[in-house]
Order: structure tokens, then sequence, then C-alpha cells
């Protein structure tokens, strides 16, 4: 349901214009869609997953009824934006929006 | 009024323009190392908001360089259930809101 989900996510996504691509990482860390060359999209799956659960415990530690939803980290060249659901990871790299 | 004096001012009355806005839980100002030198919270959330998200901030910011060593962070959002944090980085400080985004 979830792959689903995310599939269909994607596709839309994917016609938005200034998405540079979007990265799809299962439960395990591995990715499953991409639009991107694979060098990339193993070097932002690893880091953003390690960065998403970095963030996730820090919600929790705060209060641990609470859960990540979602994050966007914002630089000088680019947006990503990063949907955790079920374990899975759904990553939107895009130009930073004016 | 001295350059300090006034420069405090202004910091306070930028404080106060974002805590009247809807929904603005607190807010915290952090300096480099991770010390928060403002804060409208109590002492013990501010110490934890301002810990994990020190933490939060350089793992963004290794993040970031790993991909592209010319590159930096610019803002930070982490959205989750029942808040969203905010976080805008500076060269000496970091300011962090702490919002309801449904309000």
């Amino acid at each position: 349901m979830t792959i689903l989900y995310f599939s269909l996510y994607h596709f839309i996504i994917e016609g938005h214009k200034g998405v540079i691509g979007t990265i799809i990482v299962n439960s395990e860390g591995l990715p499953i869609r991409t639009t991107l060359d694979n060098s990339t999209t193993s070097l932002y799956a690893r880091l953003l997953r390690s960065f998403t659960t970095l963030a996730r415990s820090a919600v929790r530690d705060v209060d641990p009824q609470n859960d990540l939803t979602f994050v966007r980290i914002r630089s000088k060249k680019q947006e990503i934006l990063v949907a955790p659901e079920n374990n899975f990871l759904l990553i939107v790299i895009q130009n930073p929006s004016e | 009024m001295s350059f300090r004096r006034k420069k405090g001012a202004e910091v306070e009355e930028t404080l106060k323009r974002i805590q009247s806005q809807k929904g603005v839980q607190g807010i915290i100002i952090v300096n480099s190392e991770g010390i928060p030198v403002k804060s409208t919270l109590d002492n013990q959330s501010t110490v934890q908001y301002s810990a994990l998200i020190h933490q939060l901030v350089m793992k963004a910011r290794s993040t970031l360089r790993d991909i592209d060593p010319q590159n930096d962070l610019t803002f930070l959002r982490v959205r989750s259930k029942k808040n969203e944090i905010m976080i805008a980085p500076d060269k000496d400080y970091f300011l962090i809101v702490i919002q309801n985004p449904s309000a």
C-alpha cells in the first residue's frame, strides 16, 4: 500500500517545475525508485536516512508521543524535502523556491 | 542610545513580533556552541531543545557539505504531528521557532 502511495507521489512530483530529482528509499535504506544516477542516489539515500533518524529521535526525545512527519532542508543551491512513511522515505530535491 | 543598546532593543522587538504570531509556542536563540542565549520557554525545555537542535543543525550542515562542499544550510524545518520547528542559522547564532502549524 505504501509503495503504491509513494509511486503515485513520485510520478506527480516529478512533473513539477524545479524538481531536480526524487528518490524512494525502503525500510532497509535501499533506494527502490529514483530519477537520479546511481551514485547520487546512494549518497542522498544514505545521508538523508541518517539525518531523518536523528530528526525523528530529537522529536521523540522532547515528546515520546510525538513523531516526525516532514523535513525540509534548505540550502543555497537546492532544497531537500524528506517525507518519512512507515520507515520508507520519499526524498524530493528541488530548486530553492523564491 | 548606544549601538549595543539599540541592537538589543531591536532583537527584543523582533522576538516580540515573532512571539505575537498566532501559533508560536517558543523562540530560542542559540549561539554557535549550542548554548541558548535567549528564550521564551522555561529553562528545562530551552536546554533540551537547544542541545537536540544544535546536533540536528550540525548534521544538516554536514549532510549538505557531503553532497556539495560549496553548499551551506540556509533554513531547516522539522515538522511533527504536534508542532513544527523552524531553524534559521546565521554566522554566529541560530534562531529556533517552535510553532503549532495548524493555528
